[in-house]
């Protein structure tokens, strides 16, 4: 998508509002420490901003001189529904991963996106995400040893009587 | 002697032998299943890694990056889609020669002469870096902020048709990489009063949302693209094969070491250069390039995997990574602890040759598991997407939290990632925008030093400039670099040059 020539929707608007952040990041490069230095903490923010701005404000004038590309549509071939729900249910994720501990939230997320995107039977979905969510735990959790939230399930508690178990302690 | 036993440090330990397999086992899928990449993979796996121990952590991940870089060819043959952007000049005759049932002759043969290349990158980056970093030590403060500014520059402008795009990412990289507390006097710098961002945007959150998130968004777009299988038949290519081209794969690996030391360029460049290169002297190949000569898929493969060895040299002994790849495997060293730079073969040598030692065993293994395990690897990258994207966000999420074991970086992650999206979408590079991030420290660092070693005199900045040679050519690279991409030498001097 990225080699055609042609603007597709939406792409002056993304040039306009990296425009307007542009010129915001660089008042805010002002406000550290003005022109007082060259070597002042607020020259190089300055410098890189007003790059910025000139950068965008170029860009947005090529995208008015870019022909359009005949019978795209945003929603359809820009940003279609199914990015919109995986961004949003990468926001659900980051927002529950605290409460419902990463064990729950993961196999939420991977079951629902796995039934959306592959469409295949509940069952087979099922089997897949729990054998995904097995081999993640286990590299990243018991290998490397990361420490992930719990939540409601009592991770901690659960492995140390597995390992008095095995342990035979 | 003591660069011997640091060269085989990783050859002797169990460990480290194994982490080098494992990374370019994984390396070779990840180069070769398109939608993941070696810049996503190393992203997320430093934020696993972090804590590790420097060397189990530097071998996985050189393993990776060789092996990844050779992997993406295993798909232009197999399935006329390149793994990797340095794969593309190889599937032009790779996938004609699977076509004609001599899919596993073609796997083989870029087998060895990816080895060949390789071999040839790391000799050169042994030779010549020590060199090259004793003369790094004599820069000045400005010709480092040089350095970084024509890196920045090359890759904005040459990773998209528009400079003025290319210059916004790399600016806003290096925008990005000034938030937190200033570190010469402690000044709050775009942190809006909040306490979290004194230390700065977390480098790793960025990458993974940049490189990991953007990239599996975009894949959503492809889910429904269908794989066409090949045949494969014997591997191993033939003796007589491999010394009949064997003049042609070392002159194709000097290509690509040169062409991968350059900053703003990589394998992809160093591959169609010599794809392009072996067009030419190539005088009556058996079958046309294009249709299935050999020439044509030796040539890019020797080039990309030489480009490796090639890339490490300005990484290692300048500190200035020559695109987004290199980019994130210097910001994984600075989080190592390790200092690339001149200083970096003074004060440890011996990280330097430890690398270039890892560099070889993974060539090796590129070898090992280059030719072998071929009927599981073709099941393997077939793959579904709509499986694997699910799977690769929910790695880039956990690695995100990993970091500070704070949902804060995964916010980050998703704000890079969503900015990242859009401008894949719009045709805006994000390769710059890590490699500003990267250089940012050393350009405030260095531009600050030389104004004021200068007085603050910006007068006497300029005249140094001229009477300094390396600061005139890097001066002089650099307004080339933008030059050359402007409409008036695109649309009048290159026309008029190239019809001399």
């Amino acid at each position: 998508m990225s080699s055609l020539p042609h603007r597709y929707p939406g792409e002056r608007l993304f040039s306009f509002c990296l425009i307007v952040f542009s010129i915001f990041i660089f008042w805010r490069a002002y406000l550290i420490s003005g022109f007082s230095e060259l070597s002042s903490p607020g020259a190089v923010p300055m410098g890189a901003s007003a790059v910025m701005v000139l950068a965008a404000c170029i860009a947005f004038a090529q995208s008015l001189k870019t022909p359009a590309v005949e019978g795209a549509r945003f929603f359809y071939h820009c940003f279609p529904v199914v990015v919109g729900v995986m961004m949003a249910f990468i926001v659900l994720y980051a927002v529950l991963l605290e409460q419902l501990g990463f064990l729950v939230t993961s196999a939420l997320f991977l079951f629902i996106t796995l039934k959306a995107l592959y469409g295949r039977s509940s069952l087979w979905t099922l089997g897949l995400t729990l054998g995904a969510l097995l081999v993640i735990y286990v590299i990243f959790r018991l290998i490397f040893q990361i420490i992930l939230p719990e939540g409601i399930i009592p991770e901690r508690e659960i492995l140390a009587n597995l390992s008095r178990l095995f342990g035979g302690a | 002697m003591d660069s011997l036993s640091y060269f085989a440090l990783s050859w002797m330990s169990p460990e480290l032998l194994a982490l080098t397999a494992l990374g370019t086992f994984l390396g070779i899928y990840v180069g070769a299943i398109p939608g993941l990449s070696v810049t996503m993979a190393v992203s997320i796996l430093i934020s696993f890694t972090f804590s590790w121990d420097v060397n189990h952590a530097l071998c996985l991940m050189v393993g990776i990056f060789m092996g990844g870089v050779y992997g993406g060819s295993r798909t232009a043959i197999l399935l006329n889609i390149p793994g990797a952007p340095s794969a593309i000049a190889t599937a032009l005759d790779g996938y004609p020669l699977a076509k004609q049932g001599l899919a596993g002759e073609a796997i083989g043969l870029s087998t060895v002469m990816s080895v060949i290349g390789g071999f040839v990158g790391i000799l050169v980056l042994a030779l010549a870096a020590p060199t090259i970093s004793e003369f790094a030590i004599t820069f000045q403060p400005r010709d480092y902020l040089m350095l970084a500014i024509l890196g920045i520059t090359l890759v904005g402008s040459l990773s998209t048709g528009s400079l003025a795009k290319g210059m916004f990412a790399g600016a806003l990289g290096v925008l990005v990489g000034t938030v937190g507390l200033d570190p010469l006097t402690a000044e709050e710098r775009f942190t809006f009063g909040v306490i979290e961002l004194w230390d700065g945007i977390n480098v790793i959150a960025a990458m993974i949302g940049l490189f990991g998130v953007s990239e599996a968004l975009h894949q959503l777009h492809h889910l429904d693209k269908t794989i066409i299988k090949q045949k494969i038949n014997r591997i191993i290519p033939p003796w007589a094969d491999v010394r009949r081209y064997l003049p042609l794969s070392i002159q194709s690996s000097f290509i690509g070491v040169i062409i991968g030391a350059l900053p703003g360029t990589g394998g992809d460049i160093a591959a169609l250069m010599a794809y392009d290169q072996a067009k030419r002297s190539t005088k009556n190949p058996k079958v046309p390039f294009g249709k299935g000569a050999k020439e044509g898929l030796i040539a890019p493969e020797a080039a990309n995997n030489a480009a490796v060895g090639g890339a490490y040299i300005p990484m290692l002994t300048l500190g200035i990574p020559g695109d987004a790849v290199t980019a994130v495997f210097i910001g994984a060293l600075f989080i190592h602890g390790l200092n690339p730079g001149p200083l970096l073969l003074v004060e440890q040598p011996h990280m330097f040759w430890f690398t270039v030692g890892n560099l070889t065993l993974a060539n090796i293994f590129v070898l090992i598991f280059g030719l072998t395990g071929i009927r599981i690897f073709s099941k393997i990258v077939e793959c579904p997407k709509a499986v694997m994207i699910p799977l690769i966000l929910l790695l880039s999420i956990v690695g995100a939290y990993a970091i500070n074991n704070s949902v804060v970086d995964v916010w980050w992650m998703l704000a890079f990632g969503v900015l990242g999206y859009f401008m894949r979408l719009y045709n805006y590079p994000v390769g710059p925008v890590i490699l500003g991030l990267i250089l940012s420290k050393l350009m405030d660092e260095n531009w600050r030093r030389a104004i004021l070693s200068e007085r603050g005199d910006m007068g006497s900045f300029f005249a140094n400039l001229f009477t300094s040679p390396l600061s005139c050519v890097l001066l002089a690279a650099i307004l080339f670099a933008f030059f050359s991409q402007t409409p008036i030498w695109q649309r009048w001097l290159k026309p008029k040059l190239l019809s001399r």
